[in-house]
């Protein structure tokens, strides 16, 4: 299995914040990886640095053997990005966004059909901002998915679903991942993570504090839980436990 | 080309949406052009010519929209894409910034033309306005006076920290060259002195040069207009393209 992201050393401060330090990590084609932590963890720096939307102070970013800055178009012709605050034009609607977005690549899915995959077909006429939370990040997750990518970014997929949008959004994800998509996300949900993710890494402050699968993860915190052994890895309840 | 289209397309309905630009850019210079046609009729513009006042005014009409579209329109929608992140969704994926930019430029060129083709038979039907001049050079004129205002707009769009700072710049812009500029004051109506400040404005140069070629007069230093709008139009194409920012 070849290498799709591969992120060398990959330091970032802001002032005197040292906001992602000396971050290693690689991810396999065809898997999908999460990169866990507290809020202010610095998941979402790392992520820009990784696309190339923030500039690292030191390391070394490849995403499908392309370096995301000096050769950002051809990159971004395969690799689909959802970010954590995306925004949208004021009136915009359902269909004129996804076309807007579809139009942009070389050979785009039918975003109608992912729209009704993911149970928004029925609102393409409507305006973004009347769209539900739910319904919004679902149609982010289908903009994510439009240049019918080898390599999506999901920065916290399914924050705002309900239980039973979430699971059908973790069997889409599932269903393409078999066939060959590469998944990078980052999420608050532990049982998500367990379900989904086939490698895990975890970010206290920057630094990576543990790196692996879930079940190695459990090991190592000697929990029998994945909840509990994130929190023990990420120190948020170690603290006098 | 398919994709400008189809982001031509979208953006331009969505900024008619919008309807700021439908009222600034194409409302308003059909009330002026009213306005002055109902004061002043088909009277001769001064004694002993062959030209009337509407006639005279034609060019700077043609203006205002143009002023609207480039000193308000454009450095809003660029500084305002970019402060709510809609440029940054569009910086992953492999859409080129120059692409962008040329999507909403074609946008406001298209409402300058609207409001030149609504005020040109509204004119001619009832003020029996007609060019003593030649369409060709008059038209020239206007491409000039639209292209270099636009970069100008384009240049704070891109520049601007934020869309309020776009919004206070475009202002300071805007409105003094609605109002000084000869857009709907007339410039010989000025006092001499504010006449000599306001002479350095583009679109002063632009609505002189528009008036001469309108009324078939000599124009006797067109090099001095053609040098400024020229040199306004690559300075802030120029700077608008080296300095785009996505965020």
């Amino acid at each position: 299995m070849d290498e799709v992201i591969k992120v060398d050393k990959l330091t970032k401060t802001y002032g005197n914040l040292l906001a992602v330090d000396n971050v290693s990590l690689s991810v396999k084609r065809g898997t999908v990886f999460g990169l866990l932590g507290a809020n202010g963890a610095g998941k979402s720096t790392t992520i820009e640095c990784i696309l190339g939307t923030k500039q690292a102070d030191k390391g070394q970013v490849s995403i499908l053997g392309y370096n995301p800055q000096k050769d950002r178009r051809k990159l971004f012709q395969k690799v689909g990005v959802q970010f954590q605050e995306c925004d949208y034009q004021p009136e915009i609607k359902v269909s004129e966004l996804c076309e807007e977005t579809a139009c942009l690549y070389k050979t785009p899915a039918d975003w109608r059909e992912l729209c009704s995959q993911f149970g928004i077909g029925n609102k393409t006429k409507t305006a973004v901002k009347s769209l539900s939370g739910g319904e919004r990040q679902r149609l982010f997750i289908v903009l994510a998915l439009i240049p019918n990518p080898e390599v999506v970014f999901l920065d916290e997929l399914t924050t705002g679903l309900d239980a039973k949008t979430r699971r059908d959004v973790w069997k889409i994800l599932s269903d393409l991942k078999k066939k060959g998509l590469s998944i990078f996300l980052t999420s608050h949900f532990m049982d998500e993570v367990e379900v989904l993710c086939d490698e895990i890494c975890i970010l206290k402050k920057g630094k990576v504090v543990f790196y692996g699968t879930v079940e190695e993860s459990k090991v190592v915190s000697g929990s029998n839980n994945f909840e509990d052994a994130y929190l023990i890895l990420s120190g948020e309840e170690v603290d006098g436990a | 080309m398919k994709s400008f289209l189809t982001l031509f397309k979208n953006e331009l309905k969505l900024n008619i949406r919008n309807m700021n630009m439908v009222i600034f850019a194409v409302i308003m210079p059909l009330i002026v052009l009213l306005i002055l046609g109902f004061l002043n009729g088909i009277r001769p513009a001064a004694d002993g010519v062959n030209y009337t006042f509407m006639e005279q005014s034609f060019g700077a009409l043609c203006t205002i929209s143009i002023c609207a579209g480039g000193l308000m329109g454009l450095p809003l929608v660029v500084s305002e894409y970019r402060e709510r992140k809609i440029l940054k969704r569009f910086q992953v994926t492999p859409v080129r910034p120059i692409k962008l930019l040329a999507v909403e430029l074609s946008i406001y060129i298209i409402y300058c033309l609207v409001s030149m083709l609504t005020l040109i038979p509204v004119a001619m039907i009832f003020w029996k306005v007609t060019i003593h001049g030649s369409w060709l050079a008059f038209l020239g004129s206007w491409l000039l006076t639209m292209i270099s205002t636009l970069s100008i707009g384009m240049m704070v769009g891109g520049i601007a920290k934020n869309s309020r700072s776009a919004s206070v710049i475009a202002s300071l812009l805007y409105f003094p060259m609605l109002i000084f500029s000869g857009t709907t004051l007339p410039f010989e109506v000025m006092p001499e002195g504010l006449q000599r400040i306001v002479i350095v404005f583009p679109i002063t140069q632009g609505i002189q040069l528009m008036k001469a070629t309108f009324l078939g007069l000599a124009v006797d230093n067109a090099v001095l207009p053609f040098i400024v709008m020229g040199t306004i139009t690559m300075l802030c194409t120029g700077i608008s393209i080296k300095y785009f920012r996505w965020e």
